[in-house]
């Protein structure tokens, strides 16, 4: 994306419904499709895509095992080792004491680490500017997104014709 | 297929194992037993109360899911509205034991001995609700009630069926029948749960409890509910139930399950912290004498469950989830055998030693291993299998009286289309 810019051929579309058509319709075409834009996640769109299943919570259980053992073991050696004191007449090792914060303790770590994985493999962070294509396809349009950097005139006719067959509203070219 | 029919064969098999189940409970009447009976009628409690509670869960899950306007479940609504009318052979099940406690034909019951209750200071306290009256109008007038909404229910989804009109006034009906049943249900079943299981432990009591048996029943229904499905998809019934139902189904089983585990460690804990005697010795007893119940029960209805329904794909194999749902229902059938067995075994021992420790709970019972106390015995599993037997023979019947798929309810088409 930094070497160079990105033409960029993309269509909007009113209902996540024709998207959902014009995309089975380009895959039948065997046009390949950059990206798509959505509002909010369109029910049925991953499998179209081709996209994996996120591996996110394959992170997010390694996260919670890591709380797990880190709340526990940090506990046990506080309590046996570094610091020990009774409570209540209850031994120094008390494990059901401990279950509640070594379940926070996971929930915190699954969580604020799935986030940042979340995040920076989307390129997300505080600063970093991202290029929009259109800023209504945070709202109410849905995207289709073709790459034109080497296609030439009659590639390009050929998808704006596919944008027109399938009801595309708008349709418009943009380098980021 | 949208009209299920109950074949002869599946009758004979059922039946096959009601009879297994009847005879096991003449075998561990007539030869297992001591002289009053402990075993046979604390595994006629267990099972009893345990498909009862099911039926009830089952009423429960679907008023829920109706006030909330869930769509999901009205394919699979069915099954659960047959469920729900397993309550009133539930009711005649418990009806038996209150029989019993009349005719003192069992002594599950610590409270139900007056000469014990007049020696016995807890227990005399507690006389205005643990006794013999309030024991049989409870489950008549709650049982009762919960039957009234079950077939009320049903029988108001069975006229949509009918004569459903596009202004859903008999979902509406249903609604409201659902909204009504809601709070009733919630502090019933607390109540009846007291009554039927926790005062097995007459001295013992827990706020927790109530919470914690109705969330067994839960996720013990959640189970039966998977089987049962996937028992009639695989006969060719239910072809609208699809992998994204049992992924729910499944979600609620794994959800559930840790839900449980929440309740038993809250009810644990805070009785392992406070350390008060007649509260303590619950989960003494049973870490001490019953320690392969109290881990199993970990074990079966917290660690297998989470682990294996823990990824996604697990959720929606019918394998995985065959397999965890036979668990979990074994588990929580495990749980109650775990709630109601030693407090039982400890009352009839001492109605044995005619109150050679008259101090109760205080004092420790025999510690020596007793097959169908410390441990569920092959007389158990038949005697579980022949309940189950007749708890499906009766849904199975029930279902064969509609359409499977209630076909004028305004949620269907949501729920045919329904994806996760």
């Amino acid at each position: 994306m930094k070497d160079q810019n990105k033409e960029v051929l993309y269509g909007l579309y009113d209902d996540e419904q024709d998207l959902l058509k014009a995309v089975k319709q380009a895959n039948e075409d065997h046009l390949e499709i950059m990206d798509v834009f959505t509002p909010f996640p369109v029910h049925g769109l991953d499998p179209l895509l081709g996209l994996e299943e996120s591996r996110l919570h394959i992170a997010g259980f390694i996260y919670g095992a890591i709380g797990t053992l880190t709340a526990f073991l940090f506990m046990t050696w506080v309590f046996t080792r570094d610091w020990p004191i009774i409570f209540g007449g209850k031994p120094y090792w008390s494990v059901p004491a401990f279950v509640p914060i070594t379940f926070e303790v996971t929930v915190l770590f699954a969580s604020v680490g799935m986030v940042v994985t979340f995040y920076t493999i989307c390129g997300l962070a505080p600063g970093v500017v991202n290029p929009t294509l259109d800023d209504r396809i945070t709202d109410d349009k849905f995207c289709i997104a073709f790459n034109t950097n080497d296609a030439g005139e009659d590639k390009v006719d050929k998808l704006k014709s596919f944008f027109s067959a399938t009801g595309a509203s708008e349709v418009n070219t943009k380098t980021i | 297929m949208n009209q299920f029919t109950f074949e002869s064969k599946q009758k004979n098999i059922l039946i096959g194992f009601m009879v297994l189940g009847l005879l096991c409970l003449g075998l561990n009447f007539a030869f297992f037993d001591d002289s009053l009976h402990t075993r046979f009628w604390s595994n006629f409690l267990h099972n009893s109360v345990f498909f009862t509670g099911i039926a009830f869960i089952s009423l429960f899950t679907l008023t829920a899911f109706t006030t909330a306007y869930s769509g999901w479940h009205t394919v699979l609504k069915r099954v659960w509205e047959a469920y729900a009318l397993f309550l009133i052979p539930g009711l005649v099940l418990i009806g038996i034991l209150i029989v019993g406690l009349w005719g003192h034909f069992h002594h599950l019951y610590h409270w139900a001995d007056a000469e014990e209750v007049a020696k016995d200071t807890i227990m005399d306290g507690k006389s205005g609700f643990l006794n013999k009256s309030w024991y049989t109008f409870g489950t008549l007038i709650i049982v009762g009630g919960w039957i009234f909404f079950a077939t009320k229910i049903r029988a108001l989804s069975l006229k949509e069926d009918e004569e459903g009109t596009s202004d859903y006034k008999l979902h509406k009906k249903i609604r409201i029948w659902s909204a009504v049943f809601l709070p009733i249900a919630g502090f019933s079943s607390a109540a009846i749960i007291w009554q039927w299981v926790m005062s097995v432990d007459a001295h013992w009591y827990s706020t927790m409890f109530a919470w914690y048996a109705t969330c067994s029943w839960f996720v013990a229904a959640i189970a039966l509910t998977i089987l049962t499905l996937v028992y009639l998809k695989s006969k060719g019934y239910f072809p609208n139930v699809t992998d994204e139902h049992m992924h729910d189904l499944g979600k609620y089983m794994f959800a559930f399950s840790i839900a449980w585990t929440y309740l038993w460690f809250s009810q644990y804990m805070l009785i392992w912290y406070a350390n008060n005697g007649e509260e303590t010795i619950y989960f003494r007893t049973r870490l001490d004498h019953y320690s392969v119940l109290f881990y199993g029960n970990l074990i079966l209805n917290f660690v297998l469950p989470f682990l294996i329904l823990m990824r996604n794909d697990t959720k929606r194999k019918y394998g995985t989830l065959i397999f965890t749902s036979i668990l979990v229902l074994f588990g929580h059938w495990w749980d109650f055998f775990q709630m109601i067995k030693p407090g039982v075994l400890h009352t009839a021992q001492e109605a044995l030693s005619h109150g050679a420790d008259a101090h109760g709970a205080e004092g420790g019972h025999a510690v020596e291993f007793m097959m169908g106390f410390t441990i569920p015995g092959f007389l158990e599993i038949g005697i579980f299998l022949g309940f189950l037997a007749g708890f499906l023979f009766f849904v199975l019947n029930r279902l064969e009286k509609a359409s499977l798929e209630p076909k004028n309810d305004p949620y269907l088409a949501e729920s045919i289309h329904h994806h996760v």
